[in-house]
């Protein structure tokens, strides 16, 4: 019982993701910082920013619900943090299951669907707008994204992300068989954390700021806290899934490895933000639906043709 | 799907200056629009005949914050023709000097906006990096970044030491090289091209029925450069190239205004080549003699136009400003209908607002 508390609220649960979502976020906005030629913000800053906003007025617009808004953001917490359970960090796993990777999956879909309802409990027209948009996106995204992650799960022959990782000690890291798949990953995941390019619900310039424009203070801390957090547990799967393979094998030095694997993770989706100007929904529809869809059910007929 | 309308500014993050505007869409198309102005209105030009001449110029400054500039230059000019006095040659090139460094900065300072407005904020930053070089070099001229204060009736406040034509030299050579890499990514850039590429595509015709000048008639192949068409001095010892790209869309509104800062970096440094010796002002006197009188130059933006009525005074009876905004305004409801509400900011960055001009 006391260790099932201390893997909830500590390791791997709340503490730890909201450690390592901070720490990333803080990567992140400096190499973005170092991409644009800026210097970029202290390692405190998105410390420094969420007790900010926690200490924050709380606002709520004529006509909006103060329930719903305060659910939908803890709905979203509480979701990711347990996707964030059932995943092997550097080895260790704490909850594990046949099957863990479907129930991930759907996990991490809660954020975006309470992002929808925020924008439609919302009163306001931008809100409206940017939870239209997410809805689309995750249309686009989510499929390929699907269809992808498969991959690994059959190519080691269990729905289990520990399985998964663990397969790879005998089989090679599976990034070597599916570099493919791991692109179509990182860019399923990128719609998912809804990062530029593909911030398309949340693009200042034409939304504002999304479903997220009424909310404020606390609200709007928690979140930013439930994307970062998603964000550590999107790049946490895919480190697994594609190079679990040092999980296992190198126990002496797992943790730096996997720590590494991480950074390059936020590497990548930085330098893929600093590099591509925002899509517009139509075209992620077609990138979506055209090219990354056959690209994936290629990656994913291949896997179970090698299986044979 | 239910028509909806949508508020843009006049606070918004779209906006850099207050500008009102209803669109209305549905789902994500855009239906057609609807402009509100006068946010910034300061009857500038009312002001204009309570005060000196002398006082004038330095009112004048403050009607553009980006264009201070060819605002004051052109004021100058017509209370110059009007006086009839000839500013010295080295007046003439340092006006035009700053001239062009003031396009270069409007033309970076764009870019870097429409850059963010795509979502593309690397290029954003790039563009106002180097854009700080141009302000650099201003600044070390005049003092200021925005407001220089360069121009009194009569010639400039200022000459060019041998150190500050050094430092322009060198910061020109940087500034190029900047430019070029900044041009090729806005060339080779696919996410940019998406976006940007046969977006709200103006004809050649439709900017003539409307009147719009500069940059953005460029980019649809109307070729019209005050600076070649009805040039004050010393551009007519210049050889200006005059851009003119026929396709019309965004990207080209793009295109052309990258290219015309390297042409504009071209003209500065053969102004800095041939830039004469002597005085820089030439003494004008309080009271202007009556008559009327039109100048025109080529703002960043396009024609910049001044009519001057004296009656004899050392306070101008009438001064009209036409500044190139307002037409291109008037073409922006007619852009603002069959495209994609994303289109929305690239739209609005393409023809380059300036609201404060516009308002005066």
């Amino acid at each position: 019982m006391f260790r099932g508390i201390f893997y909830l609220l500590f390791f791997p649960g709340l503490a730890f993701q909201v450690v390592c979502g901070l720490a990333f976020e803080w990567m992140d906005r400096k190499l973005l910082a170092r991409f644009q030629r800026r210097v970029g913000p202290p390692w405190y800053q998105p410390l420094a920013d969420m007790i900010k906003l926690f200490s924050k007025e709380d606002l709520l617009p004529e006509g909006a619900s103060g329930v719903v808004e305060m659910l939908l953001p803890l709905l979203s917490m509480s979701a990711v943090l347990t996707a964030g359970l059932y995943i092997p960090i550097a080895g260790f796993t704490s909850f594990s299951f046949e099957g863990d990777l479907i129930v991930i999956q759907f996990l991490m879909s809660v954020p975006t669907l309470a992002y929808y309802l925020a924008g439609m409990a919302s009163v306001g027209i931008y809100s409206f707008l940017g939870g239209g948009r997410s809805i689309l996106q995750y249309l686009s995204y989510e499929v390929p994204l699907l269809i992808t992650i498969s991959g690994p799960a059959v190519m080691a022959g269990s729905w289990s992300v520990a399985q998964i990782s663990q397969s790879q000690v005998s089989m090679g890291p599976f990034i070597i068989f599916q570099p493919l798949g791991f692109i179509l990953a990182t860019v399923g995941l990128i719609g998912k954390l809804k990062r530029d390019p593909l911030d398309i619900p949340s693009a200042s310039s034409e939304v504002v700021g999304g479903s997220l424009t009424e909310f404020s203070g606390a609200k709007l801390g928690f979140w930013y806290l439930v994307m970062n957090i998603q964000a550590v547990v999107g790049i946490f799967l895919l480190v697994n899934l594609y190079f679990g393979w040092s999980n296992v094998a190198l126990p002496d030095v797992a943790i730096g490895v996997f720590i590494l694997e991480c950074l390059l993770m936020v590497a990548i989706l930085s330098a893929v933000s600093a590099v591509f100007a925002r899509l517009r929904i139509d075209q992620l529809a077609g990138l979506g639906w055209k090219i990354l869809v056959p690209l994936s059910l290629v990656q994913l007929g291949f896997v179970i043709l090698m299986g044979v | 799907m239910n028509k909806i309308s949508i508020p843009i500014g006049p606070h918004h993050p779209l906006l850099k200056e207050p500008l009102s505007m209803i669109i209305d869409i549905s789902g994500e198309r855009v239906l057609g629009g609807a402009l509100r102005l006068g946010y910034v209105h300061r009857g500038i030009e009312k002001m204009a005949t309570q005060r000196t001449y002398v006082q004038d110029v330095h009112l004048i400054e403050r009607i553009c914050g980006i264009c201070s500039h060819v605002h004051t230059t052109t004021f100058c000019l017509a209370v110059e023709s009007l006086l009839g006095i000839e500013v010295p040659p080295r007046g003439q090139y340092i006006r035009a000097l700053m001239c062009e460094l003031e396009r270069v900065h409007s033309h970076l300072l764009w870019l870097g906006i429409l850059a963010k407005n795509v979502g593309l904020d690397t290029v954003f930053m790039h563009a106002w990096h180097d854009r700080e070089l141009a302000l650099d070099m201003m600044e070390g001229i005049s003092g200021g970044r925005v407001s220089h204060a360069a121009n009194q009736i009569g010639g400039v406040r200022f000459d060019l030491s041998t150190q500050q034509e050094e430092m322009i030299s060198i910061n020109l050579v940087k500034l190029k090289q900047q430019v070029s890499g900044v041009l090729d990514v806005i060339e080779n850039e696919p996410a940019l091209l998406a976006r940007t590429q046969g977006v709200a595509p103006v004809s050649a015709e439709m900017i003539k029925d409307y009147c719009v000048v500069g940059p953005v008639a460029r980019a649809s192949g109307v070729d019209v450069d005050m600076r070649r068409d009805d040039p004050w001095p010393p551009y007519d010892q210049l050889d200006v190239n005059v851009i003119v790209l026929p396709e019309g869309d965004a990207w080209a509104r793009t295109l052309i205004r990258v290219l015309e800062t390297r042409e504009s970096l071209r003209l500065c440094e053969s102004i800095m080549q041939q830039m004469p010796d002597g005085p820089v002002a030439e003494r004008a006197k309080r009271k202007v003699p009556e008559g009327e009188v039109i100048t025109r130059s080529e703002a960043p933006r396009g024609e910049v136009f001044y009519y001057l009525r004296s009656d004899g005074s050392d306070k101008p009876a009438r001064l009209k400003v036409r500044t190139p905004t307002l037409p291109v305004l008037s073409l922006l409801p007619v852009q603002l209908s069959a495209i994609h509400v994303a289109d929305i900011p690239v739209v609005l960055a393409g023809i380059d607002l300036c609201v404060a001009c516009a308002d005066r």
